[in-house]
């Protein structure tokens, strides 16, 4: 049985498909401590907890705790006595997308790969973007930026377990990217640039494109957490620092912070004087 | 990707029985997170940490037991202790580790 369950559990790990391994941590009958069952989202639980007529109701409460993406204690009063599980979720790992594979690109594959992220690196110069410069990246592509971002986006290659982060060799590349991806449900984008830079191009992009000023909220730019950074491992570590931030929940600010919450500001005073 | 999975299935895939274990629950600071999981091996080849230091050092004691009797059980780890030059246990919470033996499916 127990292997049975291992097996079950590593494939859907393999095939990055989510599962929740079940594990009995204390009931009245002991028979039952230590027994496991996994529980998939469309999928039929597998193994017996031994739980009798709360078994039912407990691997329902174990896939609403999957779909929540959080490991989570659950605790049952029955006329027996207590019983928790442990419902442990394993989630298909984040994904780190460097588009531009420039200084930058190199120490961030490196802390990705260590903070357990897949990490894909894509630019259109071969002599960037090639497996000797990223031995450790999952994959590594040089094709046409902007159509590859596309072909992503058609093929839904990118959801909200992919962090995107923009370090190409120029800001129009850049912005052509985040143009491509800008509506998407991405977890994050972050874009390299300064502050003075990214309220220019943010602007201008709003005046002439007729992009509502709101939609560029979401984007972490100037990328990163201020730790001070200077050369670019130091950087791709402050980088990193914000991706953690966001996909954990975290309290630190990001040097975009300034930008967002001026351009909230500036909206609603426009509003306010619209209004009257 | 390798996960704590395919390491776990190594050690019985060898053949060796190991005990696994999880914190469940934590209040207050503690080194590491719900879910953080750890092997521990009967001549000591551990895999993974649930945060070091004393309190993984009772886990450790602990899972040498259930090895040995395959009863699973749940280790409380305090580190509530008032801050002192001597004392271990200072990070200010108190964290649950559920202890279970796993074992090659020919040894059933």
């Amino acid at each position: 049985m127990a292997d049975a369950l291992l097996e079950a559990l590593i494939a859907s790990v393999e095939a990055k498909r989510a599962v929740a391994l079940v594990t009995v941590t204390a009931a009245p009958d002991p028979r039952a401590v230590g027994r496991h069952a996994l529980v998939w989202l469309d999928q039929e639980p597998l193994g017996e907890l031994g739980l009798g007529d709360l078994e039912a109701q407990v691997l329902a409460d174990a896939r609403a705790v999957l779909s929540g993406r959080t490991h989570k204690r659950l605790s049952y009063a029955t006329p027996q006595g207590p019983v928790t599980v442990f419902v442990e979720v394993q989630q298909r790992p984040p994904e780190l997308i460097i588009v531009g594979a420039g200084h930058i690109a190199v120490p961030l594959a490196q802390i990705g790969k260590l903070c357990g992220f897949t990490v894909t690196v894509l630019d259109d110069r071969p002599q960037y973007a090639n497996r000797e410069r990223f031995p450790q990246a999952d994959e590594v592509l040089a094709t046409p930026l902007r159509e590859t971002m596309r072909r992503w986006v058609a093929e839904n290659r990118l959801d909200r377990d992919s962090y995107v982060v923009l370090v190409t060799r120029g800001h129009q590349h850049d912005i052509e990217c985040l143009l491509e991806i800008l509506d998407h449900p991405v977890a994050y984008i972050g874009m390299i640039g300064s502050q003075r830079r990214v309220r220019t191009v943010f602007d201008l992009l709003s005046a002439e494109m007729g992009i509502p000023p709101e939609k560029f909220d979401r984007v972490y730019a100037p990328i990163g957490i201020d730790i001070g950074a200077h050369t670019p491992a130091e950087i791709a570590v402050c980088i990193m620092a914000e991706i953690i931030n966001v996909m954990r929940g975290g309290p630190a600010r990001s040097i975009s912070d300034d930008r967002r919450e001026t351009a909230r500001r500036r909206r609603e005073r426009a509003a306010a004087a619209a209004a009257r | 990707m390798e996960s704590f999975y395919h390491k776990l299935k190594e050690y019985l895939d060898r053949g060796e029985t190991v005990a696994v274990a999880t914190i469940t629950d934590v209040k207050g600071s503690v080194p590491r997170e719900v879910g953080a999981k750890m092997i521990i091996h009967p001549l000591g080849r551990h895999y993974g940490t649930v945060g070091g230091g004393c309190g993984e050092a009772d886990v450790i004691r602990a899972a040498l037991d259930v090895i040995q009797t395959g009863e699973p059980t749940t280790v409380r780890v305090d580190l509530t202790e008032d801050p002192t030059m001597q004392a271990t246990g200072v990070c200010g919470g108190i964290f649950h580790v559920f202890v279970e033996r796993w074992q090659p499916d020919d040894l059933h």
